[in-house]
């Protein structure tokens, strides 16, 4: 019982998510990936393992891509987080979420808001990935539907064409 | 035909909202005041439960309540094709994993605290892990028929003059392994007690109709007060046919006044969900010089676990495949499906085919390989073609485009063949690379069973369109096909159609979504649907016109006469008269293919209407020191009859071609052990290639358009391509899945290395 408890003390943290200031107090113990979803409700970020090991519940941390099941609620202190909701919304759709769309590159859906926010980690280092870099940037992240091929092309034309409003 | 809405890359129909993130999948639905379950489940893997002690457990603070097997109110037993799981055991447990106790607590530290304090005594018997011990007469028993569930039969010609007619004999055996479908979204949902008593739940699944009917049976109340509501499904590959936590959910909100919810961990999903069945198999084909088949005699043994789910499926299925898709005029094969007290297997991707088609894919490239022919010739001298025969004694009447998708392939095969003839010389050492191909062929919808779907086209006042379907689109995108075949039909877009989808309460049975049914299927139900609320409002406007119906053209959102295409009358307008004059339209559509039930002894029957076919060409990179096998390039060719949305079509062949490298090379789940993705790979984006798609389309006369199906199809010759090309690297064959590095390590004499 008492191991159950270690970790619990109550901690105040405070974070800008998606543009906006958060401020909360919450048992230390608790995940970015929770607070998102519970406290904040935004289910966008997706539980799939909540270990680490399918990238389903990616956020951007300081526009580091992470994997918010594994982020403990002090280490998100004062950080700046980026959820899917944050990317863009119908309206007003991100390159990345429109490219998604104009390649298929969604099947059950289950992946893509964490594979979206990957691809927005990869391509803000590396604004000219090869595809096989895209690969590599993206393979933190399972998907069992797609094959991934479609997501490929569609993260590879966003680079394309931010490469050729550079030049 | 010409068509404006099917055959076009249509935008797949909520994208918007899932690449926003707005979706809600069951675990994302807000649902105030819920109380958490978990389920207490079996440590052992046979057992008897002799004593449930729950007081401990529930003085705890947040319990609210603990289920056992006396609460259940109606049949605690349940399945999809022969029953018999227990909701929760009352009194044997049959594998580590099988639920015994229920809890439902405020929050999810109190349940788990229940869990802890629960207390139950097992008595442990004896378990058998092996289906081959599992048969034996003094094997432990499992149920208390016996440990054989099912067996399937088929004879066609005598394969002993089959085999003295042949110059070549091989005889192999072949093991395949155990997966895990690895959906990403964790079985979920929620329930409660609407104000009349019924109870609703809300959970992710493949088959709200059936598990409606079984829920309904569990609860011991009228189908009628139970009503299921398919949520955004974030895959099922099969492994969401079976119940997970729908009877959790029903029996909680049935006793209580609450709201309750339950979601698997990684783990749980992992531990209490079907697995594929495992094979083994013993095959001897017999052929001429030429490489013309004579006979192929066959063995299956399917483990089928600690429950039947769809175990009678799987023998059944993998015996009618057992040939592959090639005329072998004496066939006998016996195939079974036993219990073990493994995790418990059903239907995965391909029901058996994916496994069977290993075996018949390796028997012909061996077969190539002794005589001297390409693996296309080979293939191509022995495929199918309009008015062959099946070891089922069907003639195939339409729709074989088998020889279609080897012609498709063989410029590919050419090409890697080229390629590696360019390449073989600096290549690190122990690194060699290979071709392969494959082909398959796949039953459209159940096996030698009626299964109908049903749907509806509803036209109001105002010219808004509905089309209600009871089929659950779990990521495949059978929502954004039917939409189109309905467009087609209406002569709308997609967009001017409201989509209605499984739940039990609005809309009719469509069947599961399995056996790559839903397109061809629910498709033509859809199709009819339409054609007949088309029929009525082309009555109407021929009134309008004053014209033959028959000469009334309906296209763009608008009728007219033949001809007159100036005196068009908007779609909405012509509805609204019908609508005044006779009430809402309403189509109704149905349609449930031919078959026939294959006979006990021989087999023989009608088990589809149609068939899909394929062939699969893949250049493979062997590193006999490391183990490694790379996929480097793959090409797919897809007889689908017709592609109602070609994007959809490659967006399966994609998602088949990755799982089967994962089937091919390194998944393998074993009971007990296997716990999260850090033992069960999946593959990554790294480990799939790129993938020429090919689109074959031999048009089948019953299906929408001419569709058939292609959710399964596109994993199954997968593996066996790998396979096939590991021995043109290497000069071994593999027959055992998976390749994994082990296997490839010890592969090749450290000598040839
Ligand atoms: S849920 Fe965080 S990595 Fe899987
Ligand atoms: S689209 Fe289903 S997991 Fe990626």
């Amino acid at each position: 019982m008492e191991e159950a408890e270690l970790g619990n003390e109550i901690v105040e943290i405070s974070m800008q998510v998606n543009g906006v200031s958060v401020v909360l107090r919450t048992p230390a113990n608790r995940t970015l990936l929770s607070i998102l979803r519970e406290d904040l409700r935004l289910t966008g970020a997706k539980e799939g393992c909540g270990i680490g090991e399918c990238g389903a519940c990616t956020v951007l941390m300081n526009g580091k891509a992470v994997n918010a099941c594994m982020v403990l609620a002090p280490k998100a202190d004062g950080a700046r987080i980026t959820t899917i909701e944050g990317l863009g919304d119908e309206a007003r759709l991100h390159p990345l979420q429109e490219a998604f769309v104009k390649h298929g590159a969604v099947q059950c859906g289950f992946c893509t808001p964490g594979m979206i926010l990957s691809a927005k980690a990869l391509l803000d280092e590396n604004p000219n990935p090869t595809r096989l870099e895209i690969r590599e940037g993206i393979s933190g992240n399972l998907c069992r539907c797609t094959g991934y091929q479609q997501i490929v092309d569609a993260i590879e034309e966003v680079a394309a064409r931010k490469q050729g409003e550079e030049s | 035909m010409i068509t404006n809405v099917v055959g076009k890359r249509i935008q797949r129909i909520g994208i918007q909202q899932k690449v926003t993130g707005k979706t809600k999948f069951a675990a994302d639905l807000d649902i105030p005041g819920a109380l958490t379950l978990r389920v207490y489940r079996s440590p052992v893997a046979h057992g008897i439960v002799r004593k449930i002690d729950t007081k401990k457990a529930e003085a705890i603070e947040g319990v609210v309540r603990i289920f056992t097997a006396k609460d259940i109110p109606g049949k605690n037993l349940y399945g999809i094709i022969n029953r018999d799981q227990t909701v929760l055991a009352d009194s044997k447990v049959r594998f580590i994993g099988d639920p015994i106790a229920l809890i439902a607590a405020e929050n999810e530290k109190s349940a788990e605290q229940a869990l802890k304090a629960l207390e139950i005594e097992i008595e442990e018997l004896p378990a058998v892990f092996d289906p081959l011990e599992a048969l034996k007469p003094d094997a432990p028993r499992i149920h208390e028929k016996g440990n054989l569930l099912f067996t399937r039969k088929i004879k066609r010609g005598d394969v002993e003059k089959g085999f003295s007619a042949s110059d070549i004999i091989l005889e192999e055996t072949y093991e395949t392994n155990m997966l895990e479908h690895a959906y990403i979204e964790p079985e979920s949902g929620i329930a409660y007690r609407e104000k009349e008593g019924r109870i609703t739940i809300l959970v992710t699944t493949q088959n709200p109709h059936a598990d409606q009917a079984q829920l309904a049976a569990i609860l011991g109340i009228g189908p009628e007060n139970v009503r299921v509501i398919q949520t955004e499904t974030g895959g099922g590959f099969g492994g969401k046919l079976d119940m997970s936590v729908q009877p959790f959910l029903a029996l909680a909100a049935y006793y209580l006044d609450r709201p309750v919810r339950m979601t698997y961990s990684r783990e749980e999903s992992f531990q209490a969900t079907a697995k594929r069945h495992p094979l083994k198999i013993r095959m001897k084909t017999g052929a001429t010089r030429e490489g013309k088949l004579m006979a192929v005699n066959a063995e299956i043994i399917a483990d089928t676990g600690a429950y039947g789910s769809y175990g009678i499926a799987v023998a059944t299925r993998a015996a009618v495949h057992a040939t592959g898709p090639y005329e072998v005029p004496n066939v006998a094969i016996e195939s079974k499906a036993v219990y073990t007290n493994n995790n418990w297997s059903g239907a995965m991707r391909g029901f058996g085919v994916p496994q069977i088609a290993v075996a018949h894919e390796s028997q012909m490239d061996k077969l190539a390989d002794s005589l001297g022919l390409d693996p296309i010739s080979i293939r191509m001298a022995n495929a199918f073609k309009v008015g062959s025969v099946t070891p089922t004694g069907q003639t195939l009447r339409a729709s074989v485009g088998i020889r279609e998708t080897l012609k498709k392939i063989r410029p590919y095969y050419e090409k890697f063949s080229r390629e590696i003839q360019e390449t073989q010389h600096p290549l690190p050492q122990g690194v060699k690379l290979g071709v392969g191909v494959a082909s398959m062929w796949y039953g459209i919808g159940n096996t030698g069973h009626p299964n109908p779907s049903s749907a509806q086209v509803e036209i109001d006042e105002t010219g808004k369109i509905t089309l209600l379907t009871g089929a659950a689109d779990i990521g495949q995108g059978s929502d954004t096909v039917l939409l189109q075949i309905a467009a087609e039909v209406l002569g709308v877009g997609t967009e001017e159609i409201l989509l209605v989808r499984a739940d039990t309460g609005l809309t009719t049975d469509a069947g599961a979504t399995s056996a790559s049914r839903q397109t061809y299927i629910s498709g033509r139900a859809v199709y009819e649907a339409a054609t007949k609320a088309k029929e009525a409002l082309l009555k109407k406007a021929a009134e309008i016109f004053n014209a033959p119906s028959s000469l009334i053209v309906c296209d763009g959102g608008y009728f007219y006469p033949q001809y007159r295409e100036y005196q068009k009358i908007p779609f909405g307008e012509v509805a609204k008269r019908a609508v005044q004059a006779d009430g809402v339209i309403r189509g109704e559509g149905t349609f449930n293919p031919e078959t026939s039930s294959l006979d006990p002894e021989t087999g023989q029957g009608i088990p589809y209407t149609t068939y899909a076919f394929a062939t699969q060409v893949s250049l493979v990179r062997v590193d006999s020191v490391t183990g490694q096998v790379s996929v480097i390039r793959a090409a797919s060719a897809h007889d689908v009859g017709k592609a109602v949305n070609p994007s959809n079509v490659e967006g399966q062949i994609f998602s088949g071609v990755a799982m089967g490298i994962g089937m091919g090379l390194f998944e393998q789940f074993f009971p007990n052990k296997t716990k999260s993705f850090d033992t069960y790979l999946i593959p990554t984006a790294l480990d799939v290639p790129e993938v020429t798609p090919i689109i074959v389309e031999d048009p089948e006369p019953t299906g929408p358009f001419g569709a058939k199906g292609v959710g399964e199809p596109a994993l199954i010759p997968t593996a066996p391509a790998i396979l096939n090309a590991i021995h043109q690297a290497t000069g071994r064959w593999v027959n055992r899945l998976p390749a994994d590095l082990e296997t490839i390590r010890g592969l090749v004499p450290p000598e040839e290395k």
